[in-house]
């Protein structure tokens, strides 16, 4: 009986032993999505306009160069959008 | 588990194997002397293999669906990395199209100005008479530079 016992005591310890070490890490990691360089170039300054006698044509011109900067710029602004929401919905289809 | 891993799966399907055939000849070999004599502990053991394999038997399963749904994810993240870089390129190309159509209607209305704004007679009486006063061009050079408006008394 003391060796019934025994080896009981042995198999407990055993699968006491066994059930431990379950490993719950996932071994598949998506990569955060690269972002295109033309997104992460900075908007450029507005132009100011400088000299002593400023014509109403100079004035125009910077004008119209600072709206085009403007536009310019809210493309670069609207892409980061668009990209956000691709970049999420193909991310979010990993997930289905 | 760590011990799946390190043991093939056979050792497992022989402790739940032997495990049922303990059982059953702790049952029905009685008439052999040692099973006869040793019943209880025979018992005893194969019950106890009987659990240890089932358990490992259900830890294999669940460790071959884990690693189907694995590989499944593997193959989906590289597709949806690659779907991540065609939406990149289209995006660029997009951006590369509108940014070119935006500074070529700039450059434009430039040319147009140089061309004919500068040779429009009321514009040219304006510019004769009228310099634009200081004030303006400080309060626009502030509002492009975002900047607060310098006031000089």
């Amino acid at each position: 009986m003391r060796l019934i016992k025994l080896f009981i005591l042995a198999m407990f310890i055993i699968l006491a032993f066994l059930v431990t070490g379950c490993s719950t890490t996932v071994p598949v990691t998506a990569k955060f999505p690269s972002v295109p360089d033309t997104l992460l170039e900075k908007c450029p300054q507005l132009k100011t306009i400088e000299g002593e006698k400023i014509s109403i044509i100079d004035y125009t011109k910077t004008v119209t160069i600072n709206y085009t900067t403007y536009y310019e710029c809210a493309v670069k602004t609207d892409a980061w959008t668009e990209w956000y929401q691709t970049q999420k919905s193909i991310f979010e289809e990993i997930r289905k | 588990m760590w011990l799946m891993n390190f043991l093939p799966n056979w050792i497992f399907h022989i402790i739940l194997l032997a495990g049922i055939l303990g059982l059953v000849a702790s049952f029905m070999l009685k008439f052999i002397p040692f099973i006869s004599t040793y019943t209880l502990p025979i018992q005893v053991a194969s019950i106890l293999l009987l659990v240890a394999g089932v358990w490992f038997e259900g830890a294999i399963s669940n460790q071959t669906a884990w690693e189907t749904r694995v590989k499944e994810m593997q193959v989906k993240v590289a597709e949806a990395e690659a779907k991540s870089a065609e939406a990149n390129s289209q995006i660029v190309t997009k951006i590369v199209k509108k940014t070119k159509r935006i500074h070529d209607k700039g450059d434009n209305i430039i040319t147009y100005i140089d061309r004919e704004v500068v040779k429009n007679n009321e514009v040219i009486k304006f510019v004769e008479n009228c310099p634009i006063p200081e004030i303006i061009i400080n309060t626009h050079n502030a509002a492009a530079l975002n900047q607060p408006i310098e006031t000089k008394k």
